[in-house]
This record gives C-alpha cells, structure tokens and sequence, in this order.
C-alpha cells in the first residue's frame, strides 16, 4: 500500500536528538546519524507519521498523538506491542491511546532481529530506560517553564503537572524544549507496584488487521509492474545441473526469464533454475517445463537408514564433555540396577503457514526497495556489497519493509530467499516477488536437527538413583560447512537438567557431521534434549517407585523456582487425583530461555480413541509484560510440540526429503488439538524470561509419559500415533 | 488466456487469465485482495478459504474458469470495520498469533455460524478441521466460535 502513494501525502519527520537519546541508554549503533534522505522515492512506514521524533522510538503530533515505533519483527509473539508497551509504562502514557506504527528496518532502531526468545529479555532494561529519559526530558521542560525544580513535577497520562495542581501540560506542548534538554543517563525507574502497563492484558493493535486480511505479509508485497519467480531447486539439496530446457519454459506464455541463481545455505553454493514471469501461475507452468538434468549422483546415497546406523556407531564416543558432576562411569559397576536405554528424534521442517518468499526491486537508478519478512531485516549492507553500493550509501539507497511474518521459528533467520530474490531482480532490473512453494519449503530445509541420546540411570539397592547419563549425538548448527571445533558448540546441550539431585551426573556431546542442513527450529536443542532428558526421568522415577511429581520436587530442591513451580501444577492439574483406567497422565518440567515450564498432560480413551482432553501448564518466566500473550504463547508452542511428537518426521531417501506438502507432513488439526490449555503464570520479581519457545521442550515428554501412564507403553523416539498405543 | 468477469464482494471485475488460474492468485494478485492467502495449493490447510454461494470453498484449487458468473466473497467483503460477529469474537478472545491462517479460519467458521448458528464442539471440530494453523491457535478459534454463536443468537432475539 505505502509504497504506491503519491509523493505529496509524505509527512517529514524531524529528527531531533538522536544521537544523545540513544548514547544514554547505551545503545551506541543506535547512535548513528542517518541524515536527511530526500531523494529516495520509496514510501516507508515512517513516511506516513506527523510529528516530532523526541527519539526515534517516541514521534509526538502537534495535535498531541503520541506514535511508538515497533521496530521488532512480528512474528505472532505480540512483540509489536510488547516493546512499545514497555516503553509507553515509563513514559507515562495510555497504551489504549498510543499510536503503535511497525517501523521499516534500518539501522536507527538498533538490532531488529529477533530469535533465541530474547527481545523482551534484552530489550526490557534498555527500553524502560527510553522510556523512562524520555519522561524526565518532559517533566524536566515543564518544570523550567514553570520555574520550579523537577522534583515538584511528575507525568501522568501524557502530561506533566505540579504536585498539588489539577491543571497539566500536554508532553505535544512541551516537544521543542524538551528536545533540547540533555538525556538524562541514570533516569529513575518506576518500581513494579507503579506499573499500569506491564504485567497486565491488553489487546493486541495488529489483531484488527489480521482478522480481516488487512495485515501486509511478505507474500502480499505490491508494486508497480511486479513480476513473479519460481525456482526449480535440486531435490538432494546440493547437486549441478547438467542441462535443461530453457525454450520450453520459455514459450510458456507469461514467462520473461529463466535464470540460475545460487542459495547460500552454510557455505553451500546450491544452484537452482528460476522462472520470472508475469503471474506466479505463468511461472509454475514455466518451472514444470524446465526438464532439468542433475548432476548430483554423490549426493543421493544419503537416506535416513543410512544416518541412523551413522549415529548408532557414535554411541560409544566419549564425546566433549558437558557436565560432569562424581564419577558416573564408576556407578556402573556399583549399581544394584540400570536402565540403558536409546531416544531418537527426527529431522523436522519449520512449516511456517507462510511459505518463505521476497520481494525486492532494484531499481535503475540505483536505489533498491525491499519487503523483508525476515526474523533480519536489516540486509542493507549485505546487499550494497553485492549491488556495489558503498558501505556509507547503503542505508540511504536501500530501504527495507519490514512486513508483518507469517510464522517464523527459526526458519526466518536465514535470509536465503532474499538473497536468491536479489539476483532476480539485479539481472533484471524489475520489482520481483520470489514464492516458494509449500513442497519447496517443506523438503529444501533447513531442517530441525535428527538426535539420539543415550540415556543411562544407576541405582542402588533401594532403588534410589546413584548415577545419571545423558549422551546426545547430533549436529551441531554452528559449526556446519566447518571442521569441527574440538570444544563443546553452542547450546547443544540447552534444555537438559543437570540439578537433579543424583550424586554421578555425566552429561555429553558426541558430533555427528552430514551435508544436511540443519537450522534453529523452535527451542532449538531444548526440543530433542527435553525429550530425552524429561522422558527418562519419568522412567528413572517409575524405577524408584516414586511419583513423577514428588520425584522432581523432592530431588530439585537445590532449584526453588522448580520447586515453585511443580507445587503449584500439582494443585492446578489437581495432579494426586485418581483417574479412571482408561485416563492417563504425564508431567515434565525443562527450563530453557531463562524461563521454567511445567506441562501436565491428560489422555483419555473412549471407544478405543485416544484423545487429549486437557494440558495444564505452569510457566515461571519472571516479570512479564502481557500476560495473555504469555498463554498465547504456551499453547502455541505446546500445539507445535504435539505436531512434532505426533504427525510427521522429516525423512530421506536417494539424498531428497520425502515430506513435501500438508498431505504427507501432517500438521495437527483442530479435532486432534486438546480441548483445554490452562496456563498459569508465577509472580516473582525475577528477570524476565523469554515466551517464545519455552513452552515447547516439556510437551512433549509430557506427553509421553502420559501415555506410558494409560498403556504401560514408553515412547522413546518420535513421532508416533497416538491411537496406536 | 481469456477474460472472465467475476463478482467479488459483490463487485462485477473483468480479469484476463489463463482458464486454469486458481482463483486464489487472480483474487490476490489481478484483483489485489490480498486477505485470501497462499498456504499449501492443494486444498490442505484452508488458508485459501472464500465463499462461493455462501459455500466455503479453497480458492487455491479452484479454476478461474469455473469461478465466473458465481458470488465470490472474500475476507474483505464479510464486513467494514470488522463488525462481523466472528470477527469481534476473534479480538474479544485474541486468537490471531502470526494471523496468516486467520483469513481462512474466519471464512470457514462464518461459514459455518451461517449454516448451523449453535455448533457443538464436534459440529466445530468437522467445519474446522480442514484449516490449519500452525501457531496453535485451535483453542482460541473454538472459545471464538462459541462466542460468536452466543452473539449471533441473541442478537436475533
Ligand atoms: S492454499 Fe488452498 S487449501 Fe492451502
Ligand atoms: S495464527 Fe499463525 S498460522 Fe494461524
């Protein structure tokens, strides 16, 4: 929409006092000046805002509209109005009132990426302290106005007053001089019994726009003369072409150009075939057409058997060592009894309900537009290097939209489709959107990783734990299209709890090396390791002959917050409650992302289907802002773990994954999904943790205990069928 | 390619396209509606939903052909200012996460209120089940569709 509007709807922003705003609250790349940008024609988010910018987060209108910027990628975690509500609480504002604007991507916001669970736990302290400096600006420029010292002033709904007085002064009728007043560096914070804001629900302002298709994705990119590419990749994820028809996609009618265009996937240089034409139907007939040969024959004899006997013969590498509490290896030969068993987890696609996609423009004049829905936005200066735009020019000749995100976790981290978009539309100089297709985004990855985690428990003669193993084989993400680091990667071992009080506790990694691609997916490692570690445990209290329940609380005690947090799912799930025989129950707790959560899952079989009735869940992530995007957000991550643990796995065969579509990588649907999630959330004054993925690592072992509890079955590698067991 | 005239959202557009364009990209990228979303292009998950006749219908795998001369409605048509009462019940219970399934679910469960204005739970589960969305929001959708059905019911009162 913005990009089409006529050049005199532009309202200029005057930028006052950025670089001190943001050198105060020590955001020193937030600092920088970015200028005065009249020639680029592109019509940005900001573009379309009245007012002054007190920082580049804070815009106040004349006619007394106070605009916050959401600079964050939404991806459906409720950060376009998280951030902004974290700044609106010190600022002293309505939140109901606010004007929340999602900003383009460019660097005067600072880091706009998102991932990891961490912007509200990163950008808590800093954006309270914005907020916070900005307020003290005003009441500072009332209390000179008033001639009286700052101390007998105070804000309160967008307005400065004298302590004493009814009559305030609107923070629009203060901008100039509170603009030049120096940003305080150490603003007085409020304390959490003041919040008005944090800590409460409020609705969420992009809802309105996605309950009527009103919300711009990536995908719904329009601009004049847009044309449209598919592109052919090879099925074995890496390989070179040997020929191809270039004239029969050619004479389809609709398509202008048939191009190669490489994706860079960890250092792999894949090649792909893209089909430009004027109508994305026009490109998919020319991409059928194609015929293309591969070469790639060393890639196919990669198959799922294949990589599990790959992993079955790491089992007994001792690996880089993780935690190593006594002596575990010692407990073998001392141990009454021992359980040595295996779990396994499969390869899985992201499947964003968006499928990836880009849309950029580079333009004869040399400026390019982009539309980025991407967990990065900020390309501009990877795309200058490649377009040949000094460094310095980059952020004034590249301008980024930054769209709302069909889904993201983890998959939009990786900007692949928008640098396989840039090469479209450099060789062709024309606005090109990129679709991939549902089966390109299914079976081209990259992938959840594949694990097996050797798991081992030593016991004594009353049955009591003495020693605890957990071993994980697996790939590593960060040390991919690299030799291996001889070190421990990062956050392998996320998700797995060493607290428990067993007296030997080992807990490694073994590296296992493939050419498949693996990527962060949502919780990332905490998502096998939860698994493993929490389904085992189960079976490690099953053996002491103990509750699952009163086994974690009574051997975590070292941990108050756990202990917290399953006492109070043992009364919300009424856990010591007897169920009837063909009822079944099962707990885990993982903390991952700096939060703690607990998930109590209930089976019930009627009529030989097995159905989930209720999940209820426990969530100590400290302080939080909203309160009902904290539910939304467990019960979106506890339905995306039962897909996991439920539907389908990634597999391959002959070097290519063998999912494509939602026909054979099943997705759970409304009849499968639990009738009830109850989420229920501590109250601490604890840092606050991150909601995004916490929720997912314990649901599924939760899960499986609970089907243990109904069957007797213990399920140690997914997915599998819930009606089979 | 041929010329096809289409009502949509009770507008007549004249649109050229090859017959065998799914009506999904005509909608969103001819006609710029772009609320009806890509998600499978094979009538799997419903993020395609319009109504055809007052039918839900997955535009991904309808020829444009045979779309002519019928009552196309789209998630922009099925009310200003999100008054629809499935609409307001979606706010009301803040079930929109990423938001790119909501078109689809809208119109499925609009759909369904219009055919059967009490649904049960299973009546929700058999209309619903054909929409997927992947951030979870199933819990939501049925809360929602209770509401609105409540709405729906004593407003006619
Ligand atoms: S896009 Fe039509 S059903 Fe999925
Ligand atoms: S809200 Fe994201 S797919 Fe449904």
């Amino acid at each position: 929409m913005e990009a089409t509007n006529s050049i005199d709807r532009r309202k200029f922003l005057k930028i006052t006092g950025i670089s001190g705003a943001m050198l105060a609250i020590g955001f020193e790349s937030l600092a920088m000046d970015m200028g005065d940008d009249p020639m680029v024609k592109a019509m940005m988010a900001e573009d379309f805002i009245d007012g002054t910018a007190i920082n580049p987060f804070v815009i106040i209108g004349e006619d007394g509209q106070i605009t916050i910027m959401a600079t964050i990628p939404e991806l459906g975690q409720g950060i376009n109005q998280g951030i902004p509500a974290i700044i609106a609480e010190e600022l002293e504002v309505d939140l109901n009132t606010v004007n929340i604007v999602k900003s383009s991507a460019t660097r005067k916001y600072g880091r706009q990426s998102i991932g990891g669970s961490r912007n509200t736990r990163s950008l808590y302290g800093p954006m309270r302290k914005l907020g916070a400096s900005t307020r003290e600006m005003f009441i500072q420029a009332a209390a000179k106005r008033w001639g009286v010292s700052a101390d007998q002033c105070y804000a309160k709904d967008g307005q400065v007053f004298k302590k004493g007085s009814n009559s305030g002064l609107a923070y629009s009728a203060l901008v100039k001089e509170a603009a030049a007043i120096e940003v305080p560096k150490e603003p007085a914070l409020k304390s959490k019994k003041d919040f008005k804001i944090i800590g409460k629900s409020f609705p969420r302002p992009d809802l309105a726009l996605k309950v009527s298709g009103q919300a711009d994705y990536g995908m719904d990119a329009q601009t004049e003369g847009l044309l449209y590419a598919t592109i052919e990749r090879c099925p074995t994820l890496q390989g070179t072409i040997t020929s191809f028809d270039e004239g029969a996609a050619m004479a389809v009618p609709g398509v202008q150009k048939v191009m190669k265009v490489t994706r860079n996937v960890y250092g792999n240089n894949n090649v792909g075939l893209a089909v430009v034409a004027s109508s994305y139907y026009a490109a998919l007939q020319g991409r059928k057409a194609l015929n293309i040969k591969w070469n790639n024959a060393e890639f196919t004899g990669i198959s799922s058997s294949r990589i599990d006997k790959e992993l079955t013969k790491l089992e007994n590498e001792d690996g880089y060592e993780h935690v190593e509490k006594g002596d575990f290896k010692a407990t073998l030969d001392q141990a009454a009894q021992k359980i040595e068993v295996r779990y396994d987890l499969p390869y899985l696609s992201h499947t964003c309900m968006e499928p990836m996609n880009a849309t950029v423009h580079v333009k004869e004049d040399g400026t390019c537009e982009v539309w980025a829905p991407s967990q990065s936005p900020q390309v501009q200066r990877q795309f200058a290097k490649i377009l040949g735009i000094p460094e310095n020019q980059a952020e004034e000749k590249i301008k980024v939209h930054l769209p709302y995100l069909g889904g993201g976790f983890g998959r939009r981290s990786m900007n692949d489709s928008l640098f396989e978009c840039l090469q479209i539309s450099q060789a062709m100089t024309k606005p090109v959107k990129l679709i991939w297709s549902r089966e390109d985004d299914t079976s081209q990855g990259p992938f959840r990783q594949r694990t097996a985690h050797l798991m081992k428990a030593t016991f004594d003669a009353n049955k009591q734990p003495i020693g605890l193993q957990h071993k994980m084989i697996s790939q590593a993400i960060t040390t991919q299209g690299r030799p291996s680091r001889g070190r421990l990667p990062f956050e392998v071992m996320e998700g797995i709890n060493t607290h428990y009080d067993i007296p030997n506790i080992s807990t490694r990694f073994v590296e296992y090396k493939n050419q498949i691609p693996i990527h962060w997916w949502r919780s990332v490692f905490g998502s096998t390791n939860g698994f493993a570690h929490e389904g085992f445990m189960d079976e490690v209290a099953v053996m002491a002959g103990e509750d699952p329940l009163k086994f974690r609380k009574d051997r975590l005690k070292s941990e108050p917050r756990f202990v917290k947090v399953l006492e109070r799912l043992e009364k919300e799930a009424d856990w010591n409650k007897k169920l009837s025989k063909n009822e079944g129950k099962g707990m885990a707790i993982v903390e991952s992302f700096g939060s703690i959560m607990a998930h109590a899952v209930f089976l019930k079989k009627e009529k030989g289907k097995v159905s989930i009735p209720k999940v209820v869940s426990v969530v100590d992530c400290g302080v939080y802002i909203n309160p009902d995007q904290v539910a939304a957000q467990t019960e979106s991550n506890i339905i995306y773990g039962l897909t996991a643990a439920l539907k389908d796995p990634i597999t391959f065969e002959n070097g290519a994954a063998q999912q494509a579509n939602f026909d054979t990588y099943r997705m759970l649907r409304m009849n499968e999904a639990p009738r009830s999630i109850e989420v229920h959330i501590m109250e601490n004054d604890e840092a606050p943790g991150g909601m995004g993925e916490p929720g997912l690592p314990p649901i599924a072992p939760a899960l499986a205990n609970a089907v243990y509890d109904l069957s007797g079955k213990r399920i140690r590698r997914l997915p599998f069928d819930l009606q089979r067991v | 390619m041929a010329k096809y005239t289409l009502n949509i959202n009770q507008k007549q557009v004249t649109v050229d396209a090859d017959p065998q364009t799914p009506l999904l990209w005509v909608i969103r990228d001819e006609v710029g509606l772009t609320g009806t979303k890509y998600g499978c292009g094979i009538a799997q998950c419903g993020a395609c939903t319009v109504h055809l006749n007052g039918n839900p219908v997955r535009s991904c795998s309808l020829p444009v052909s045979a779309s002519s001369g019928q009552q196309i409605t789209t998630i922009e048509g099925i009310s200003e200012n999100e008054s629809h009462p499935v609409q307001k019940a979606w706010i009301e219970a803040q079930v929109p996460q990423c938001g790119y399934c909501q078109s689809g679910q809208v119109m499925s469960a609009v759909a369904l209120l219009d055919k059967n204005p009490k649904p049960s739970d299973d009546d929700i589960d058999a209309a619903m089940s054909g929409n997927i969305c992947r951030c979870g929001t199933y819990t939501r959708i049925r809360k929602a569709i209770h509401n609105a059905s409540n709405e729906i019911s004593n407003g006619s009162n």
